[in-house]
């Protein structure tokens, strides 16, 4: 189960599992999003590199205009999947 | 467990509730799922993506062992791909290098304990291991 909404402060919210079945979906939400932008990931539960590779593609969008993501409330388990990909290091990532 | 799956995205629901089952059944430690979940996911996806010319279904096959479990995912009618020996990913380069994809295997490497590749007859097996830390340490003492 997966899902992408908005929450009442405007930031993007995901939650249940971001695998390669529900990328598409993801990226059609985040190419309609504009910088910069909170991507609040509290409910995340998992994430592949199909999800990863959403993250990098809306960032580097953004980040032409020097707007990109800041993901927050990033669990132990995606925070670790994060720091083997490097993404700590291109990405505003605040842990739980 | 021994269950095939249609070459389709749409399984990884179908795998993702058998792998739980499994763990349940197996009574393996679920710190270990988002590692196989990832491992799974992964190279099943790698199989669907880069072999197109048939559509005979994945095998998946997950038996317990000391210390967490053993998995293995047999493509058939396919041509040989090691994933063992898939490139590095530059995981310090800028964004402006960095492009989606490519992420996939590199991951499998750093989160399975142990990964083998057999390929014979146009068949490929990927078995890969994950053991959990507590009985990686009683094996050091």
């Amino acid at each position: 189960m997966f899902e992408i909404d908005f929450n009442d402060s405007g930031e993007v919210v995901l939650s249940g599992r971001l695998d390669a079945a529900q990328a598409a979906r993801a990226q059609s939400f985040l190419d309609g999003v504009e910088g910069p932008c909170v991507v609040d990931l509290a409910a995340l539960d998992y994430i592949s590199s199909a999800g990863l590779g959403v993250l990098l593609r809306t960032h580097k969008r953004l980040m032409a205009e020097q707007q990109g993501l800041e993901l927050v409330n990033v669990n132990s388990h995606i925070n670790d999947i994060f720091c083997y990909s490097g993404f700590d290091k291109l990405f505003v990532i605040r842990t739980v | 467990m021994i269950k095939k799956y249609q070459r389709s995205f749409d399984q990884i629901s179908e795998i993702v509730a058998d792998t739980e089952r499994f763990f349940t059944d197996e009574k393996i430690d679920p710190a270990l799922r988002m590692k196989v979940d990832l491992s799974l996911e992964e190279l099943f996806v790698n199989m669907v993506n880069y072999n197109t010319e048939t559509e005979q279904d994945i095998k998946i096959e997950m038996r317990p062992i000391e210390g967490g479990l053993e998995v293995s995912l047999t493509d058939y009618d396919v041509e040989r791909f090691d994933p063992t020996l898939a490139g590095e990913v530059d995981i310090n380069a800028p964004l402006t290098d960095r492009v989606p994809g490519g992420l996939g295997l590199y991951l499998v490497l750093k989160m399975a304990d142990s990964i083998h590749y057999e390929y014979h007859d146009r068949k490929s097996k990927i078995t890969f291991t994950n053991r959990t830390a507590a009985w990686e340490k009683g094996q050091d003492v």
